[in-house]
């Protein structure tokens, strides 16, 4: 490439030097080698790792065997066919599609109202933010231990209610008689209420995102609106607001599901995957086959079943957003 | 100013309020139960800050001494226990240790891959941030094996190695990051180009002054989890107590057969949950502070 | 647990006393909240009569299962220490691995092996393949928990013998009481007590590599566990949390390890008549229990004969004399060493008779499996399922279930 041709050829917007070289081609190598190092550490620190898992997934390897056998697709036929393994994925979607929506519209309308506040904002976003920065082990065990049939402090607080008017709930009534619900221990509300928890330990985070994404609304549009006689209130969010947190709502959308399916402290210090399976998340699953029975080619196997499934539901995910968000 | 206190405020702050009180249960119940004598615990009993009553400690009783000589105060005793039956002081150390290097590490990988995938335009770029929205999809419970396998090959486990390298490329760094420099605009790095800067003094002297506010969200996500995560160091430290983190201090108290003891554990809990309260409260002026001005943009 | 202070006091002052050369050994042991005390007591002996010999404790391991895996891992990364206190029932896979050492020799080398109280039916539950590779360190037996003044106000006055006599004492008590009546830990570490069930009708519960419940016994098994779940409304909680139910007196009657005699005697709360008694049987006491409990392996992969040979004297001082006294002084459990409890007989067990029981069920110790194979482990949490399916009422045809476990569990270990 002569210098006549590179001068032809770069788009200048004002008088400039002629550089030997095209800034496109400076910036492209630029480019590669500023990725370079991610590339290389995400393949040898996530990729490899996968690989080496796929590998293990046709395998019968366990620690401490000095042989390992190759065995094609059993150990994936001897999942499809499994009972608990139907249970995994009941459970995993249904904690996700319990905790995702919750989590982030709780994280919006904390967001919402705290932004409406004349005084102690600062006070309210710190309090929410606290269950986000707090060991999950150690809220586990407190929650377990607020949850306790009968020490804990919400089962107390329930059994004051009885000999009120809550009686009257049906439910409420029952339980006065028989005792409060197991909660954890409890095969129809362990799920239930391991959700409660993972809503709670995660929409303080989406609630610091929307806020941020909020004061990146321009006022001038509100200012715009009212002048067309947008009202105040419900008018004004749907008009306005929600579609301009469009790119927020994805990015809060996004991670709080990723987090979701990768639920798994929880499970392992409050329920081990019970009672009766109940709670029989995905990574739980790895977890228990993979390392605590010593089973690797079975968790591994388990493991590349749910990058599958993770990946086809983010890609069906996009899509459908994708097509639905405004963005500037 | 006056306020006004309108029936919205006071709606709002009703609201706020009431969730408040949920989101805060735990926290009452762990700050309190650190203050409680076993006794209390067990039954629930003592009020907020527990009695306070002297109770003798029954290791003291079993390793000979008497009655009287065994009396402690719960708060005393919880707290002092959480920093001598686990060498507390220690794991904090390693705590801000091994958060501190994964968090320089990171920003060092995560940045310019970040700006590459932004600003430039280069072959497979596109490809590059599939991989990355890839790999944001796989758990570390997922590799956790294979990776123990590949370090213990090479010799690393029971290290600070092991419990800082793995996590030094950070796939939501760079798309927090990739998201956050795509709103920059050409212009300013055009100009930059013009004034004779190369690629690598733009990002550090151009991006990342504008980026502090996505740089802090990015580095509470990255301290938090670290900070707390329990999973990866319990597979990878076996052994050295000298290099638990915080919350395998934790562990320690946790009970076997006969139940976890609670006053130390939750004393443990409240001192580790600490700096990264602290932490937070000093972050979040400068974080807000960077969000109103980069909203006002 | 102020484990870590007297500790390292212990370890300066036996350096301080050290000579030329000291031997450094590490030890693995589970259960930190039992054993941390234990381990002191023993510590504080033996660095009296071994000052040249520095013992560095790990970690503790979370549970036996964690135990065993953490020392896979380790043998990977063939950081093993030199000592590891095993469940009974994990030996055989570290064995089969060759994690664990033979001690036949050293034993050979002992002058007074037989009088410093090891006795054949101990010896026996580390023996494989005829050879020795552990000495059992902590043994517990299951046992019966009354709160003999519930039992009072129900008015059932003798202690039950058999599981029939449990069932008909917990309808008393729900009739006449409103406290819970019993908790039976059905899910205890390997399906300890199922296999109880089993070897208290003399039938051992693995045979020939098998599950071996195809028989009557198997479905009298199952059908007492539905007894005691169904007809007696117990609840489903775990078995720490019975136990501390247990210590504020609002159970009646708990069925499990003699290991939680020591958490009921320290966290007990009130005036209520504690007592611990033989574990019920089948239409008769039982003919025979499975051993709980951990013993001391030889996992060292260090080439040097002195450290082999320190490591030998750990494990031997925390199995005999007053190194495994320690183990009754500190926890429910007992030492299977004859002439440690001897020791403690005349003293310690007029004043703590809870611990008593499991002692007079030592001569009963029967082998508490593990499934072989590679699903082993696998193979504990199915037939926990079943279990469970009984417990919340899902399986109602036990001899079905039986039919149905049998030949899932026999799917998975080895042909």
């Amino acid at each position: 490439m002569s210098d006549l041709a590179s001068l032809t050829n770069s788009v200048p917007k004002q008088q400039r030097i002629a550089r030997p070289e095209r800034p496109e081609r400076r910036q492209a190598r630029a480019g590669m080698v500023l990725f370079a190092p991610a590339l290389v550490l995400l393949i040898l620190i996530l990729i490899v790792p996968v690989g080496v898992a796929a590998l293990l997934s046709f395998t019968d390897y366990t620690l401490g065997r000095p042989s390992i056998d190759w065995v094609g697709l059993r150990n994936y036929i001897d999942i499809f066919t499994g009972s608990s393994y139907r249970k995994m994925i009941v459970a995993t979607v249904l904690y996700v599609a319990l905790v995702v929506p919750a989590s982030v519209f709780l994280g919006l309308g904390a967001a919402l109202l705290i932004r409406s506040l004349n005084v102690g904002q600062s006070f309210y976003k710190t309090v929410y933010f606290l269950p986000v920065m707090a060991s999950l082990l150690a809220m586990a065990i407190v929650w377990e231990f607020a949850l306790h049939p009968t020490l804990g402090i919400v089962n107390r607080t329930l059994a004051m209610g009885c000999g009120t008017p809550l009686e009257l709930w049906s439910w409420f009534a029952r339980s006065c008689i028989d005792g409060f619900p197991l909660w954890l221990g409890d095969r129809d509300y362990a799920l239930y209420t391991l959700a409660f928890i993972g809503i709670w330990q995660s929409f303080g985070f989406n609630m610091v995102l929307y806020l941020a994404g909020l004061t990146s609304v321009p006022n001038d549009l509100y200012g715009a609106a009212s002048m067309d006689g947008v009202k105040r209130g419900w008018e004004r969010f749907r008009l306005i607001t929600w579609p301009m947190l469009g790119p927020t709502t994805v990015f809060v959308v996004t991670i709080t599901m990723i987090r979701s399916f990768q639920v798994f402290d929880t499970v392992e210090a409050l329920t081990h995957g019970g009672p009766a399976k109940s709670t029989y998340v995905m990574i739980y699953a790895i977890y228990e086959k993979g390392i605590a029975q010593n089973l690797v080619g079975l968790g591994a196997a388990i493991t590349i079943l749910f990058l599958a499934f993770v990946m086809l539901i983010s890609v069906a995910q996009r899509r459908f957003v994708e097509r639905k968000v405004h963005y500037q | 100013m006056t306020y006004r206190f309108s029936t919205r405020q006071t709606l709002a702050h009703g609201l706020l309020i009431l969730g408040a009180i949920i989101v805060l249960l735990p926290f009452y119940v762990m700050i309190s139960t650190s203050f409680k004598s076993p006794a209390e615990i067990a039954t629930g009993t003592g009020g907020v800050f527990g009695s306070q009553a002297l109770f003798p400690d029954p290791t003291c009783l079993a390793l000979g001494g008497n009655e009287t000589e065994c009396l402690v105060r719960p708060v005393r005793d919880n707290y002092s226990q959480a920093f001598t039956a686990a060498p507390l002081w220690r794991y904090l150390l390693n705590g801000v240790i091994v958060t501190a290097s994964i968090f320089v590490l990171q920003t060092l990988i995560a940045v310019p891959a970040a700006y590459a995938l932004a600003k430039l335009k280069f072959w497979g770029r596109d490809a590059a941030f599939a991989l990355v929205l890839f790999c944001l999809l796989i758990p570390v419970h997922a590799i956790a094996l294979p990776l123990y396998l590949m370090l213990a090959k090479l010799g690393l486990t029971n290290s600070y190695a092991a419990l800082i390298l793995p996590w030094i490329v950070s796939a939501f760094g760079i798309f927090l990051m990739r998201q956050f420099f795509m709103t920059v605009p050409d212009d300013l790095i055009d100009a930059a180009r013009m004034d004779g800067m190369g690629e690598f003094a733009i990002i550090w002297r151009v991006m990342l002054p504008t980026a502090i506010p996505a740089l802090l969200a990015f580095a509470i996500f990255s301290v938090v989890a670290h900070w707390n995560d329990y999973f990866w160091p319990r597979i990878v430290i076996t052994g050295d107590r000298s290099l638990f983190t915080p919350p395998l201090g934790l562990r320690e108290f946790k009970g076997d057969l006969g139940g976890d003891v609670y006053g130390p554990m939750m004393a443990s809990a409240t001192i580790i949950a600490v700096p990264l309260v602290v932490a937070f409260l000093l972050a979040q002026r400068r974080f807000i502070d960077g969000i109103t001005l980069s909203g006002m943009k | 647990m102020k484990t870590l202070l007297p500790l390292s006091t212990a370890l300066i002052a036996t350096m301080a006393t050290t000579q030329a050369h000291a031997v450094d050994i590490e030890v693995g042991y589970a259960y930190s909240a039992t054993f941390d005390l234990t381990f002191e007591q023993i510590m504080q002996e033996f660095a009296k009569s071994h000052p040249d010999i520095t013992v560095t404790f790990r970690a503790t391991y979370e549970n036996y299962e964690d135990a065993t895996n953490t020392v896979l891992r380790e043998a990977v990364a063939n950081t093993l220490p030199d000592v590891s206190f095993q469940a009974l029932n994990r030996q055989a896979l570290l064995v089969e691995r060759g994690i664990a050492k033979p001690l036949d020799a050293y034993i050979a080398a002992e002058p007074d092996f037989e009088t410093d109280g090891y006795h054949k039916a101990m010896l026996d539950l580390s023996t494989f393949g005829g050879h020795i590779y552990g000495l059992p360190f902590s043994v517990s037996t299951p046992i019966s928990f009354y709160n003999r003044d519930i039992l009072n106000a129900a008015g059932v006055d003798t202690l039950p013998a058999t599981w029939d006599e449990v069932i008909a004492a917990c309808q008393l008590i729900k009739a006449k009481t409103d406290k819970e009546p019993l908790y039976w830990e059905w899910n205890i570490s390997g399906n300890w007590l199922l296999q109880a069930a089993m070897w208290s009708q003399g039938v051992p519960m693995i045979k020939d590599g098998k599950l071996n419940m195809d028989n009557p016994e198997g479905l009298k098994a199952l059908e007492t566990a539905k007894a005691i779940f169904r007809d007696c409304g117990m609840k489903n909680v775990i078995g720490g949390d019975a136990a501390k139910s247990l210590a504020a007196g609002d159970l009646g009657m708990f069925f499990s390890s003699t290991a939680y005699v020591g958490f009921v005697d320290r966290s007990k709360v009130g005036d209520w008549e504690f007592v611990t008694a033989p574990y019920p049987g089948i239409d008769g006491a039982p003919q025979a229990l499975p051993a709980g409990g951990n013993s001391a392996m030889l996992t060292s992969t260090s080439q040097d004969p002195e450290v082999l040979e320190a490591a030998w004297q750990f494990i031997k001082f925390t199995t005999s004399g007053a190194g495994a006294a320690a183990v009754a002084l500190t926890t429910g459990y007992v030492p299977p060493n004859k002439v440690a409890n001897e020791l403690l007989m005349e003293d310690f067990y007029a004043k703590n008779p809870n611990k008593l029981t499991a002692v007079n069920q030592l001569p009963l110790l029967s082998e508490w499996f593990a499934y072989p194979g590679d699903n082993g482990l696998a193979v504990t949490q199915v037939i926990e399922d079943y279990l469970e399916a009984i417990f919340v009422g899902d399986a109602t045809d036990m001899e079905e279930l039986r039919d149905e476990m049998v030949e899932e569990v026999n799917a998975l270990l080895p042909r």
